[in-house]
């Protein structure tokens, strides 16, 4: 062969390389087909979820029956991503994605209603197919409504014994959180061209009053403030605080455990997620 | 009355199949060498997740629990992924209101894949000889002849 036409061969292989290279990187692209091709979207619902101790109430660590008459949380800045490879809270809070799909507005959900099991917050009707697997949002102060000034309201009776406290309880200070897949007994965020797929911004409030079916040296009752300390502040059998006066009321240790509650508070499924305080 | 010999013959035919009756309720042990996967789940705290509920999600069909499982008490839970399914298997373990996923990529027979390249094996072996067949072309073409 004339050295000429070898190297236009060399050239063709050259090319063929490219190709192959090419085909190489369409696997990733099968993740393109599982994401869908460009332009096929399909309708992603938002939800937020307080499970059952949210709904049917719970007995603390520290032996009192409570039942929530509401648990509102205020959500904004919810947004879903699609990331490959996917996002893990390991990795901080820098998030690489190739698909966001960011919600509008702020929303007021009460957890403690039966029926939110779990609550729809909002959809979006035109989200690009994928697999949705991270999920961020900011728990931040209502403007208006039942729960104005609060991100987090919880009001409901505890019960212990003959004794009986009703409680109002506003917390105030904002929270961002970002967490990765859904962890639980369904996959959730496999959106599929033209059908529906949910994502759930999950809150346990198990880890803020404990949990009295577990042993009482389970890691969730020893890191929960559990509600004797609330049920100290009661007068005439009714508690009202906010975040500010349970900073004056509550022992420093307390107070340090309730801060440390809300950034562990939020979950998506059973998937721990990143947080800080926005102020 | 049996004779002597008779009842002989009886009892050795019976020695005879006292050994098949006996297998019958035996044990029969083999074993295959597999490739397999072996997840260790524990707390942040480092505490085994013992009894932690898996769940395996194929690459064909992430939407539906492929297997499903609990880890011992060391925390551990083996499979062996379908070698006709090479990708992205996903692994999820919980227990008790906590839980995490890891993906473990698969490459063609069901082991794990041998780099991150995403190439197979004809890819890279196309890819070394076009390669090789250049330097050669490339070679050739600085030492032809002037004519």
């Amino acid at each position: 062969m004339k050295p000429a036409k070898f190297c236009a061969a060399a050239l063709v292989m050259l090319l063929s390389i490219m190709l192959v290279a090419g085909c190489a990187g369409s696997r990733d692209g099968a993740n393109g087909e599982e994401n869908g091709a460009a332009g096929e979207t399909g309708t992603l619902v938002f939800t937020a979820n307080g499970e059952e101790f949210a709904r049917e109430g719970f007995l603390t660590k520290d032996g009192w029956e409570i039942t929530f008459d509401h648990a509102y949380v205020t959500l904004s800045n919810i947004t879903a991503y699609q990331t490959d490879p996917p996002y893990d809270v390991d990795q901080g809070w820098e998030i690489n994605y190739e698909v966001k799909v960011e919600l509008p507005g702020t929303y007021t959900v009460d957890l403690s209603d039966p029926g939110a099991d779990p609550a729809v917050v909002a959809e979006e009707t035109a989200a690009p197919a994928g697999k949705y697997n991270a999920l961020s949002w900011n728990l931040v102060r209502a403007a208006d409504g039942p729960a104005a000034g609060s991100v987090l309201l919880l009001a409901g009776r505890a019960a212990r014994g003959e004794e009986e406290i009703e409680f109002v309880i506003r917390l105030n200070e904002e929270v961002a959180y970002l967490g990765g897949e859904y962890i639980g007994d369904q996959r959730k965020g496999l959106l599929t061209a033209g059908g529906s797929a949910e994502l759930e911004m999950t809150f346990h409030f198990d880890h803020l009053f404990g949990d009295g079916t577990e042993d009482e040296n389970d890691p969730l009752n020893l890191d929960a403030l559990g509600f004797d300390p609330l049920a100290a502040l009661a007068v005439d059998g009714k508690v009202e605080v906010n975040t500010a006066a349970l900073r004056e009321s509550l022992d420093s240790e307390n107070f340090e455990l309730l801060q440390a509650i809300m950034i562990h508070l939020a979950h998506v499924g059973e998937g721990h997620c990143l947080a800080r305080f926005l102020e | 009355m049996i004779s002597k010999k008779t009842a002989a013959i009886l009892t050795a035919i019976g020695l005879l199949l006292l050994p098949n009756a006996a297998a019958a309720h035996g044990v029969e042990l083999s074993y295959e060498t597999v490739q397999g996967i072996e997840i260790t789940a524990r707390y942040d705290s480092g505490e085994p997740m013992a009894g932690g509920q898996v769940t395996v999600y194929a690459p064909d069909n992430p939407a539906d629990p492929w297997l499903t499982g609990t880890c011992d008490d060391a925390g551990k839970f083996f499979f062996t992924p379908d070698p006709e399914q090479p990708g992205w298997w996903e692994v999820q373990v919980r227990l008790a209101g906590h839980g995490d996923l890891i993906r473990i990529e698969t490459g063609a027979g069901g082991g794990p894949a041998a780099d991150g390249t995403g190439f197979t094996t004809l890819q890279k072996l196309v890819m070394v000889l076009a390669v090789a067949w250049g330097l050669a072309g490339t070679a050739l073409f600085f030492s032809r002849r002037k004519s």
